[in-house]
């Protein structure tokens, strides 16, 4: 199987590389259940992230864990936008997108109860790789409309295109 | 109607935990881990003494016990699979696991890549969450490690809320219903 290498902080992985379309691959990036990449990862970008950041927000479900421990190093509150919408959630924020992976529309939810630890903040949005930009989109969207504002966007990798808005330890390319 | 805060504490934390009202029955006080740091290293603490030591991997489901599991793995060097709610692009061959419908008309399917459940084989496995209620979802599971090839070893929790027909190993008891 053909893998391609990333270096993350000291940590070192193969990645898998899989066909997602006719003629297009990636390499396969799963933290969830690797502890050691999500606390090199996390300490890293702790280290770079702005210092007049308020607030972390990440997408279920992935970052999670990353986001947890970017938030123990940095001191830094993290919020986690869901993807389905709860019955306990009060007067929740709703926002739908389509998803490059899956092809089909799913929705973002922000519980209000975590209104009140955007609005006014500034927010660095975190996740494990940015690709499309169209999470980051419906994010940034979702955090603006509660009157808060993206100061950052943190990613182990950027994925496809370049993004030097994105704090990023690396770049996977697309295979064609 | 008396909207009487609960409080846990664990280690030296202490937190307030929301309810929600539910029908005209009462408030269910509503465990929340994900985004606080401080109450999920103080849980993990508590509850490394509770992990069977000869655990090889954890299994855990998404997303409100990933950050304890993540916590717990970090402490112990024993590593964890994560179990999905949703079919991913990405996973091959996954075996699939409906959790026995509690609410009527609530089904949720379990979701094992393939690449995850060849990782449980031969290995013993402990089930790590934040809450077992009735315990529906920890038995899917425990069917998981047994179709994987695991051999289930133990099943912990921080908290039990409510009467789970597995032993469940947890650290403090919270009511379903206030």
């Amino acid at each position: 199987m053909k893998t391609y290498s990333v270096q993350v902080g000291d940590v070192r992985r193969e990645l898998p590389v899989v066909e997602v379309a006719p003629g297009v691959s990636v390499a396969l990036f799963n933290m969830l259940g690797d502890t050691d990449v999500t606390e090199a990862a996390g300490r890293e970008l702790a280290a770079r992230l702005p210092a007049d950041i308020d607030t972390l927000v990440t997408p279920e479900v992935k970052a999670v864990p990353l986001a947890h421990v970017i938030s123990r190093y940095s001191g830094k509150p993290y919020i986690v936008i869901r993807k389905t919408q709860k019955p306990y959630m009060v007067e929740p924020v709703v926002r739908e997108v389509v998803s490059i992976t899956t092809g089909k529309p799913q929705i973002l939810v922000l519980d209000g109860f975590d209104v009140d630890k955007i609005r006014g903040k500034k927010v660095a949005i975190v996740d494990d790789v940015v690709s499309s930009g169209g999470t980051l989109r419906s994010l940034t969207g979702i955090i603006e409309e509660v009157g808060g504002t993206v100061a950052a966007v943190v990613a182990v990798f950027t994925e496809g295109d370049e993004r030097p808005e994105v704090l990023s330890l690396g770049h996977l390319p697309l295979f064609k | 109607m008396t909207n009487k805060p609960f409080s846990v504490t664990v280690g030296t934390v202490t937190r307030e935990l929301p309810t929600i009202q539910v029908g005209e029955m009462g408030r269910v006080p509503l465990v929340e881990l994900i985004g606080d740091v401080e109450f999920t290293s103080a849980v993990a603490d508590a509850l490394r003494p509770l992990l069977p030591p000869e655990t090889e991997v954890m299994l855990t489901v998404v997303t409100n016990s990933l950050p304890l599991t993540h916590a717990l793995s970090e402490r112990t060097g024993v590593p964890y699979v994560v179990v999905r709610k949703k079919r991913r692009t990405y996973m091959r061959d996954p075996l699939i696991q409906e959790v026995p419908s509690m609410t009527l008309g609530v089904n949720e399917t379990l979701w094992l890549d393939g690449r995850h459940a060849s990782s449980l084989k031969g290995k013993r496995v402990t089930i790590v969450v934040d809450v077992v209620a009735s315990g529906g979802t920890v038995e899917a599971m425990q069917r998981l490690v047994d179709r994987a090839g695991g051999q289930l070893v133990g099943c912990v929790a921080a908290f039990r809320q409510g009467e789970p027909k597995m032993p469940v190993r947890y650290l403090q008891e919270l009511p379903k219903m206030i």
